[in-house]
Order: structure tokens, then C-alpha cells, then sequence
């Protein structure tokens, strides 16, 4: 199915927590500032109910998603207000896939693990805990991954400042 | 270990109620040997880990109650890079991710770009990418098989494999000047055109290896004791295979026939794959269990041949031409977002890129197939025996260079 297929599915099953798409767009020829949106179509979707959203798409059979090819978060810039948490599904069966966008407030990042319905969340989700400071309530094993156990502060957070020494070790 | 646990937890060895008869007529006691369980730290250090990684280990005598690896003594912030550097400056970071497979790397990286960008590549260009990544794919393919054998106890296989690898990189080296890190497959194309006489080399190398892979496979694919080590160790079922996210020959191992060259193609793949030029391997479970280890390496294996079909088909169809698309050397690529998964030889390695129009990115996130693949480790790793638990973790062939990033 192309995105369009994937939406209108979404639509007719009433996917929890779907709040719409955004598609690719040529820039506006009478607006000069307007540069466009390139890339891929993607779907934005509730935080709180994402867990409930990669479930119905795993288990309609139409859609089939059985796969969480990726789940990472960004930070789209230092005043955003929000973080963007990114999935990537990947339907093995149907060949085709989904991208899901999810919006949560820097000031208060916290949303519920997807790990009961795709364990492959479970190490994407502790690296995005380490290094955007987003509490996934309920992760079966919240440690961090890549960084050491001690490190202070979200390093992959715009507006991060780089520690100036790491156990007597100078970073200057 | 402290002292009283030792005193509470004595070993203690029980005879069980079975008596075995053998043919012969002779008894034999089947023991029941409860032990202390230990924690083992399996690495840092430990030459099958394939680099610096650490697996902490619980062991209840020769078996293993528990496994968590502990990752990311090779975090070189290779995201944070992303976000601080141009988009051409970003592409020598790419190789050092998974550096067995460079090339897959930088094609994964520019393709990211090129989508968000709407270049059109010149035909040779996307020739020459194809083939420098597949004779990547067989050089990587060469180094998890020879260090397979390896973890096994089969040293001479290793050193053949090392022999055309070599070759292999003799001939990234002439057309790049570059061992490992390549950085040669640029966004819009490939950094120049092979030099004369290349292509027939690269012809003269499929011909050799073709020979050549036959003596591996002999050498170790039907070896009993390699066939022993191997089968019915491991086992990863479907479900598993799907819960985990995994992808490349992990997934096909356990004969879930999909590979993105095949079912979502890219460049040139869906030209080729209509030609019928190559076939996509998976796991059969012909000497043990479906999805076992032997069943991983087997892909891996029959994989070498057909990038070796590919590159000779490439061999055949590429024609003169320029090989870089016209691009400014300062790039601004145009706002948007894009996710770009290809075959890496470890499985899907994904590139998300964001970008807010300007010559920085907003955002380089890599999906290492590696990272992805070893975290089902802990669910296979329980109850394996020690010995085999270096066989689980040689096939599942991770790169810690792409697990830390």
C-alpha cells in the first residue's frame, strides 16, 4: 500500500490517538519565504497512546506492520517546545512502510513504553531516554546504553552544554 | 562470591531417578550437578566478541542463566557529529560505523540525502555503487564467516578467506585509494570513475572467487564438527525474530524470505532482480532446527554467490558516462524529512535525516543493524551452554563500531 492506502486504512479502523498526516509539498510560488516540504509522508500521532497505535497496526491485517524498523526522537531545534519521537514501521507481509511522528513537550517529557508490543522498542527506547531525557513509563530495564552510568545531562538535546571535565579528565 | 553464600549454596550432586541402559548392557548413572550460580563477565576484552563489548553472564555450571550485554565502549557520538557538520563533511563519519562495510555505509548515508535533495543519479554512477557494494557485502560476508570459524576452532579457513578479501581491497584501493574507509560513494554519485582496466579486474576477481567459495563451503559448511557446533544452536523462531526487529541474514536464518534489494528495491535492484540475475537465500533448517546458527551462516554463505551474479550483471549493462550528478559543493538541502533503509550486509541500516534547508542537519540518526540485531541475545543466550554461547554470539555478526555509533 502507498501512504495515501496506509492513511485511509488508519482512518477506517479509527487507529488510536491518529491526529493526521503530513505530506511532502512543492514550495509556494507566491510566498518567497515558503521553502517547501521534502522527503517522506508521515503520520502524527497522541504520545500517550502510541503503544495502543503500533498495536493496531501489528495486528490489522491489512496493514501488518510487524516490524519497528526504527524509534528514535529529535530535537528539532533549541526554542522548540517539543521533542519529536520517530518510529519507522516496516510490514515484512505487505511491503510497504510507516512513518509515525509524535510530539512531546520538552518541559515534561514523558510517555508510555512500547516494549509489551514490539520488544525491539526496548534498547531504541533506553538510548532515547540517555540522550533526549524522555521517561518511558513502565520500560522493563530503564539503564543507559550508550553512555556511561554516571553521565550528567542529555547530550543529544539542543541545547546540551559539554561537560567541561569527566572524572578529573579535562574535555577542554 | 562471598563466603556465605558459598556455605548455603554448597554444590551438591544428586543421582536422579533415571538409570540409562546402554546397548551394551552397562548402566549409566545420570547425575544431577546443582551448582552456585556465578556471574561471568564475558568481554570487554574476549576475542569472540568481535571488538570491545561486554556480555555479563549468570551461569549455573556449564549453562547460562542470563546474558546482558553491556554496550557502548565504542560511542564516538557519531549523531551529535551529524548535527555539528556539513552534509558532504558528515559522509567520512559514515565508514566508521560498520567499517567491514563501508561502502553500504556512504551509499545508505547519500541516499538519505538524495531524497530530500530529488537528484537524479547518472546511470554509471549507480553501476559502479551497486558493484563496490556488493563486493563489500562478500568482503564482509568473508570476514563473519572466516571469524566464525574462528570463534569454532577452525583457524585455516580464516586465513583464506583474509587472502581474497585482500583482493578485495586492492580493488577498493585503486578506484578509491582507501583500505576500510572508503568515503568514495558521495551524495549525487561516486567521488570519479574506475580506472582503466578496473572493471576487468573486477570480472577476473568473480571468476576466482566463484572457485574459491566452493573450497569454503567445503571446508566448513559441511564440516561435522562445524555442523556439530552449529545446528540446532541458537534457535531464534519467527516471532522472535519479528518481536526483536530483526533484519539482513538474522531474519532470512530463520526462513522469512525478505530482503529490502528484493521486496522494497532501490537504484538498481529492481532492474535486476526483474532480469532475474539473483535469488534471495534463507534458512532452510537442513542439518538442525529452522532459524538455528547454521541456518544464519548458510544465507551468509550462499549471499557471497549471488552479490557475484550482480556484480557480473553490472559488468555487463554499465556503459560510459559521467558518474556525479551536478551538485554545489556546499550543499543546502532542501527542509524535510526522509528515512532511507538498504541491505547492509548486517540487515536494514536506516538513515533518518532532518533538515531546516540550511548546510547543517537537523538531525542524522542511524538505525545499525547491529545495535538492533544483538539485543536479542538476551532472550536466546538463556539456557545455551558456555561453549555454544560463543557460537550464538559469532553468528549473530555484529560490528561493534555500528552497535556503540
Amino acid at each position: 500500500m502507498d501512504f495515501q492506502g496506509i492513511h485511509d486504512r488508519l482512518q477506517a479502523i479509527q487507529a488510536p490517538g491518529l491526529q493526521g498526516a503530513d505530506e511532502p509539498r512543492e514550495p509556494d510560488p507566491e510566498n518567497k519565504k515558503d521553502k517547501g516540504r521534502f522527503g517522506d509522508p508521515f503520520v502524527l500521532v497522541d504520545a500517550k497512546l502510541l503503544p495502543a497505535f503500533l498495536q493496531v497496526c501489528r495486528d490489522d491485517e491489512r496493514l501488518n506492520m510487524d516490524l519497528v524498523a526504527d524509534f528514535t526522537a529529535t530535537d528539532p531545534a533549541k526554542d522548540d517546545e517539543n521533542l519529536w519521537i520517530n518510529v519507522q514501521l516496516l510490514s515484512i507481509g505487505q511491503k510497504h512502510r510507516l512513518a509515525i511522528k509524535c510530539m512531546i513537550p520538552k518541559a515534561n517529557a514523558v510517555m508510555p513504553t512500547s516494549v509489551p508490543v514490539h520488544r525491539s522498542c526496548q534498547w531504541h527506547e533506553r538510548e532515547a531516554a540517555e540522550m533526549y531525557g524522555i521517561t518511558f513509563e513502565g520500560h522493563p530495564d530503564p539503564r543507559h546504553i550508550l553512555l556511561p552510568d554516571d553521565w550528567v545531562g542529555f547530550p543529544m538535546r539542543k541545547d546540551y552544554e559539554f561537560p567541561e571535565e569527566y572524572h578529573g579528565i579535562s574535555c577542554k | 562470591m562471598t563466603s556465605t553464600a558459598q556455605e548455603t549454596h554448597e554444590p551438591t550432586i544428586t543421582r536422579s531417578d533415571e538409570e540409562v541402559v546402554l546397548d551394551s548392557g552397562e548402566r549409566e548413572f545420570m547425575f544431577d550437578v546443582r551448582t552456585q550460580d556465578m556471574e561471568v563477565n564475558f568481554g570487554p576484552q574476549h576475542p569472540a566478541t568481535h571488538g570491545v563489548m561486554r556480555i555479563l553472564m549468570r551461569a549455573d555450571g556449564e549453562v547460562c542463566t542470563g546474558a546482558q550485554p553491556h554496550l557502548g565502549y565504542l560511542h564516538r557520538c557519531a549523531e551529535k557529529i551529524g548535527e555539528n557538520v556539513e552534509w558532504l563533511q558528515y559522509l567520512p563519519y559514515t565508514d566508521r560505523y560498520d567499517y567491514l562495510a563501508a561502502m553500504n555505509n556512504n551509499l545508505g548515508y547519500s541516499m538519505a540525502v538524495e531524497k530530500l535533495m530529488g537528484v537524479e543519479i547518472p546511470r554509471r554512477a549507480l553501476m559502479i555503487r551497486t558493484i563496490c557494494a556488493e563486493l563489500n557485502r562478500i568482503g564482509s560476508h568473508l570476514i563473519a564467516f572466516g571469524t566464525y570459524g574462528l570463534d569454532l576452532g577452525a583457524f585455516t579457513p580464516f586465513l583464506y578467506m583474509f587472502r581474497e578479501r585482500e583482493w578485495m581491497m586492492a580493488l577498493f584501493e585503486k578506484i578509491c585509494g582507501a583500505r576500510l574507509t572508503y568515503s568514495y560513494i558521495r551524495i549525487g554519485g561516486v567521488f570519479n570513475d574506475a580506472p582503466p582496466g578496473w572493471l576487468s579486474e573486477v570480472e577476473r576477481f568473480c571468476d576466482t572467487f566463484e572457485e574459491k567459495w566452493k573450497e569454503y563451503c567445503d571446508l566448513l559448511m559441511v564440516n561435522h564438527i562445524f555442523v556439530k557446533r552449529t545446528a540446532d544452536v541458537g534457535v531464534i523462531p519467527v516471532d522472535m525474530a519479528l518481536d526483536f526487529g530483526l533484519t539482513g541474514p538474522m531474519l532470512r536464518g530463520s526462513g522469512v524470505d525478505f530482503d529490502l534489494r528484493k521486496d522494497m528495491p532501490y537504484e538498481l535492484y529492481d532492474e535486476i532482480w526483474k532480469d532475474k540475475a539473483f535469488e534471495i537465500p534463507v534458512g532452510t533448517g537442513e542439518k538442525g532446527t529452522l532459524g538455528d546458527c547454521w541456518d544464519r551462516v548458510y544465507v551468509r554463505v550462499m549471499e557471497m554467490m549471488e552479490s557475484i551474479k550482480i556484480v557480473r550483471w553490472c559488468l555487463a549493462a554499465i556503459e560510459p558516462g559521467p558518474v556525479i550528478a551536478d551538485i554545489p559543493k556546499t550543499l543546502r538541502v532542501p527542509p524535510g524529512e526522509a528515512y532511507v533503509g538498504i541491505e547492509n550486509p548486517r540487515g536494514e541500516l536506516g538513515h533518518y535525516v532532518v533538515s531546516d534547508g540550511g548546510k547543517v542537519g537537523v538531525r542524522v540518526r542511524v538505525r545499525g543493524p547491529s545495535f538492533v540485531n544483538l539485543a536479542v541475545l538476551e532472550a536466546i543466550l538463556p539456557g545455551a551452554l558456555i561453549a555454544d554461547a560463543i557460537a550464538i554470539i559469532g553468528s549473530t555478526d555484529i560490528v561493534v563500531g555500528e552497535t556503540d555509533r
